[in-house]
């Protein structure tokens, strides 16, 4: 398949533009496809070369430098202590002694003890106390605080790795200053400079130690749980230990043929939360946009009223409002009775009861309360939107459906792109308004082995929710955990990079 | 000042970790139990209150005096059908005491949740209490929990209003056809818990029962829901749940006051109070009626049991010996008539179900009435609950009895992936013999053992005495779904005399087989 030039792509009927379209839309699949290699290729390569430049550094600087430096290989801080900044050596110093006294008390016990995730379960022995006689329980290793300490002892090690290298950069850099005459900063001039040229790193130091703290090393924690065997059985100190099982909890979720069905019902509810999530966001979306160009008409009295009591629902909370419309629902609820009282229906309607009346209405009550949210954000951006746009367009004859398609969508998705991909993505992990709606329900008889009995409106979080609060499968909560970041970060990346606010910056200024 | 602080967490560190190595002692007796202990609590809401005023009175009692046991309660509000789930997440940090309903005690011990009683306790436990309590606190022979009540059950409570013929109680398409013809529910949590649509499969005659090991793992499980039985029970379940009246719900309170209101609601002692304020006058209790299916009538069974105490495992020997005499009080027979008498909870002891007013209660009355055909609540493995629970979904879909079967069929094959049964299968078997030889006439399969072979997967049987003209097959897993004869027809064995039948699988995926006899010397 030759590449065609604009003249001749032009020249080709209706029907061959479309066939060549589609050729080259093969064609082009190897090729993407290279193009990743080529990138992963490069990506891997520079990291190569970065490690050997470190290397080639750490022993270049060991071979020109003088014994300050060499000695500082060793001692921390020896050549800065040396060389006049006693308190940036002392400082390298001091961790090195804190490291050394860390592991030699403890975490050389953690990480010795990594590896297996502890060895010795409860112990229980009788003992007789005042003619009763009582069980007496010892704890003994925990496998949690293990995993726990040792990761963070590793997190140290690398702390330590990264200080040791500072320390040797800092001596190639102090004897370069020193070989051209320069004088060194002194430990006033250090304390200076963080309020001065280094403030950032002032600002930035708290921040980034919460953000490690609070954030990596729990994200970190649940990834290592998805390879361990924790769970009731194994809680990891009052009853049996947990250790590694590698890959097995994965396999779990992916083999069709296991016997619990573990793989059936995350596909069956990974469909439902992409098809919730998709209903969720775009009813909202349009439906709230039609609301705001409703309420925005020349001519529509007491718009603010309007607007006021579409707001209402947001001022009351929704765990309130969701938990209520749940019984408002029910089988034996006030909807049912009033209809029955009107003699509009005989019988109760059972809306939590059906696989797809459930997964209708969920969506439903969803759209009542998302549009107001959708209804403000459209407001502001529908009334930006030149006016002049509309009115050459009404002059060149165009309906209000051609200006809708043509001037307000586009603009709409340009400017609420971002948005869009945030609420898809808020949807997917919408644990509220499945959660207080149905809890999941109505039960689901293909998926009743695979723990946390999971219905037909589960998502994917609440599966999560149950699993850990009803059966304490911690490990497969984490594999499902990696799952839903995968199917994010996936979903992410694509729409992201197609997204036009991403690109054409200039297009609607 | 940081540093300070650091060295002094790693100094109490090092404290705890030393204490903990050190407090390995022998078995000593220690008399003196003297002190003030700090006890956590977990009981329902509904008794919170009266708890403390319990441990109040202990601490004034003799028992506490005499030994100069002092006990500070902090008193926690948890459920009996949530204490089990929030002290297996954390062990340690859970309750010392707890309420728990007597489902929950595999999952208990399984998770070392729960401490196993002395001697001394097994003997307060077995003196005191009447034998379905005691059975219901023992796992694996050993004896786990202090009875606390024995009134863990459902009956019907219904509305005088409604139901105005007395002896529709015993019928439920009777009752089915009263609640629909006055739009009012029948509120039954079928679908909500395997807990209440046993009642149906015990009715109809099904049996699924589980022995445990000591360590809480499943050894055997008894469970016939997978039969003709079983399909009787979903049939007769279908009939309310596919009625315009079915509600799911076990809320008494709730239900008899809804928008469209129940009824029937089936519910335990716990609601009574709940359902004698809704319905006032109206108020009426009874045991649970008879269903019918093809022309034969079944009674409703249903689960009887106990609320059960737990004492948390302990570090502290003493600490567990005065939990241990705690325990007793709360669960002896003056805590127990006061537990009736402020929130008419059934007592387990059996000098308190003496009492006149408890004898004759009517709440009560009603569930030993149901009792009757009940069955004691054993233990059974978390899951389990989960698996009968959708039988009622599955149930109020099914169109035919086939699509109960499948229902049937596929919670049989979850509950043996549970139990660790591997399905019958081609080249693991078993496979049996049966046909017309000897003393069997095609009643009953003499099975067969694997043999290794290169040749493909050979099957043995015992030496058998086959007379000339002898009939038989080979079937697997003693179902006629998959069996092997002289191609489709029975293998007639022409020679009388000594054999050991061989099966030869040659191919386990095209389901082949051939049957040589090998004579015996």
């Amino acid at each position: 398949m030759e590449k065609l030039n604009d003249l001749q792509y032009l020249r080709l009927s209706k029907w061959k533009k479309f066939l060549y379209k589609l050729c080259m839309f093969f064609v082009g699949i190897p090729v993407f496809f290279k193009n990743i290699g080529i990138k992963i290729g490069r990506f891997f390569k520079n990291i190569v070369l970065r490690i050997k430049d470190l290397f080639v550094d750490l022993f270049l600087t060991f071979k020109n430098g003088d014994y300050k430096t060499r000695v500082s290989y060793l001692i921390f801080g020896f050549g800065n202590i040396t060389r006049g900044q006693v308190f940036r050596g002392l400082f390298f110093f001091l961790f090195e002694v804190l490291f050394i006294f860390y592991m030699i008390f403890w975490g050389g016990g953690w990480l010795s003890k990594l590896g297996t995730l502890g060895t010795q379960g409860p112990t229980t022995e009788w003992v007789d106390v005042g003619g009763i006689d009582v069980e007496k329980t010892v704890y003994h290793d925990d496998s949690f605080k293990i995993l726990l300490y040792g990761i963070l002892t590793i997190f140290f090690i690398i702390a330590f790795i990264y200080t040791w290298r500072i320390n040797i950069k800092q001596n190639k850099i102090a004897q370069e200053i020193l070989a051209t005459g320069k004088k060194l900063k002194s430990g006033k001039d250090d304390i200076h400079s963080l309020i001065d040229d280094q403030f950032h790193k002032t600002l930035l130091a708290l921040p980034i130690t919460g953000i490690i703290i609070f954030t990596v090393l729990p994200i970190f924690f649940m990834i290592i749980i998805a390879f361990t065997n924790y769970d009731k059985t194994h809680n990891g100190i009052s009853n049996n230990l947990f250790s590694w099982v590698g890959f097995e909890n994965f396999n779990q979720l992916v083999n069709v043929g296991s016997s619990s069905n573990f793989s059936a019902t995350f596909g069956e509810i990974l469909g439902w939360t992409l098809m919730w999530a998709f209903f969720a966001t775009f009813t909202n979306y349009f439906l709230g946009m039609l609301v705001a160009i409703m309420i925005n008409k020349k001519g529509i009295k007491m718009k603010k009223v309007w607007r006021t009591i579409l707001v209402l629902t947001i001022a009351i909370p929704q765990f309130v409002s969701l938990l209520y419309v749940s019984k408002l629902f029910a089988t034996d609820g006030i909807v049912n009775g009033i209809l029955i009282k009107l003699k509009w229906i005989e019988q109760p309607i059972r809306f939590w009861e059906d696989k797809w009346l459930a997964r209708l209405m969920v969506i439903l009550i969803n759209i009542w309360i998302g549009i107001p949210y959708l209804m403000l954000i459209a407001t502001g951006i529908l009334m930006n939107i030149p006016q002049d746009l509309y009115e050459s367009a009404r002059i060149d004859g165009a309906n209000a459906w051609q200006q809708y398609m043509k001037i307000t969508l586009p603009y709409m998705l340009f400017v609420t792109g971002p948005y869009l991909l945030t609420s898809f993505i808020g949807n997917i992990n919408n644990f509220n308004v499945i959660y207080l709606l149905t809890t999941g329900g109505p039960n689901n008889p293909n998926s009743s082995t695979a723990g946390g009995s999971a219905g037909y409106t589960d998502l994917l979080i609440t599966w999560l929710f149950k699993i850990t609060t009803n059966d304490s499968n911690y490990k497969i909560a984490a594999v499902i955990g990696i799952m839903v970041f995968v199917v994010v970060a996936v979903i992410s990346l694509i729409v992201y990079n197609i997204m036009p606010s991403t690109k054409n910056e200039e297009d609607f200024s | 000042m940081k540093k300070r602080i650091l060295s002094l967490f790693i100094a109490l560190f090092v404290a705890v970790v030393l204490v903990g190595c050190a407090s390995k002692t022998t078995t000593e007796a220690q008399l003196d139990l003297t002190g003030t202990y700090k006890v956590k609590v977990w009981v329902a809401d509904a008794i919170t209150a009266l708890t403390q005023t319990q441990i109040d009175a202990f601490n004034a009692s003799e028992e506490a005096t005499s030994r100069g046991i002092k006990v500070e309660a902090t008193i926690e509000a948890v459920g009996e059908g949530d204490a089990a789930s929030k002290m297996t997440s954390d062990v340690i940090n859970g309750a010392d005491i707890f309420g728990f309903a007597q489902d929950q005690l595999a999952r208990l011990v399984e998770a070392k949740g729960v401490s196993q009683l002395g001697n001394a306790a097994a003997k307060f436990v077995n003196d005191n209490n009447d034998g379905g309590a005691a059975a219901a606190a023992t796992l694996g022979g050993q004896l786990y929990a202090y009875p606390m009540t024995s009134d863990n059950g459902y009956f019907m409570y219904y509305d005088k209003s409604v139901i105005t013929d007395a002896t529709h109680l015993t019928s439920l398409e009777q009752l089915i056809a009263d609640c629909e013809a006055a739009s009012k529910m029948f509120s039954f949590e079928l679908e909500g818990s395997g807990w209440y649509n046993a009642a149906f499969f015990f009715g109809a005659g099904c049996v699924s029962s589980f022995t445990f090991e000591k360590n809480g793992a499943i050894a055997t499980v008894n469970d016939t829901y997978n039969s003709d039985k079983g399909v009787i029970a979903m049939k007769g379940m279908q009939k309310l749940l596919t009625s315009t009246c079915y509600n799911n719900s076990s809320n008494a309170a709730a239900s008899f006051d809804a928008s469209v209101g129940s009824a029937i609601v089936v519910s335990g002692t716990w609601d009574s109070n709940a359902a004698q304020s809704a319905l006032g006058d109206n108020f009426g209790v009874a045991p649970l009626p008879s269903f019918t299916v093809d022309g034969k009538t079944y009674h409703l069974g249903s689960f009887t049991g106990n609320k059960l105490m737990g004492v948390r495992p302990q570090q502290d020997p003493k600490k567990a010996a005065v939990l241990n005499l705690l325990a007793q009080y709360l669960t002896g027979q003056t805590c127990q008539e006061q537990r009736y008498k402020e929130n008419g909870w059934g007592p387990s002891n059996l000098e308190a179900q003496k009492l006149p007013e408890i004898a004759n209660d009517p709440v009560l009355s009603a569930f030993n009435a149901q009792n009757e055909y009940g069955v004691p609540q054993g233990q059974y493995p978390g899951q389990w609950w989960d698996l009968t629970k959708v039988l009622a979904t599955s149930a109020k879909n099914a169109k035919s009895d086939a699509d109960i079967q499948t229902a049937l069929q596929s919670y049989r094959s979850t509950l043996d992936s549970l139990v660790g049964v591997v399905p019958p299968s081609w080249d693991n078997g078993p496979w049996g013999v049966i046909g017309k030889f000897g003393e069997y006439n095609w009643n009953e399969d003499v099975l067969m053992t694997k043999k290794e072979s290169t040749e493909g997967f050979v099957f043995e049987s015992a030496p058998i005495e086959f007379a000339e003209g002898d009939q038989f097959k080979c079937r697997l897993g003693e179902n006629w779904d998959s069996s092997v004869g002289n191609g489709k027809d029975n293998f007639v064995v022409e020679t009388a005399g000594k054999y050991i039948v061989r099966l030869t699988v040659t191919d386990a995926n095209a389901k082949t087989a051939t049957i040589t006899l090998v004579p015996v010397e």
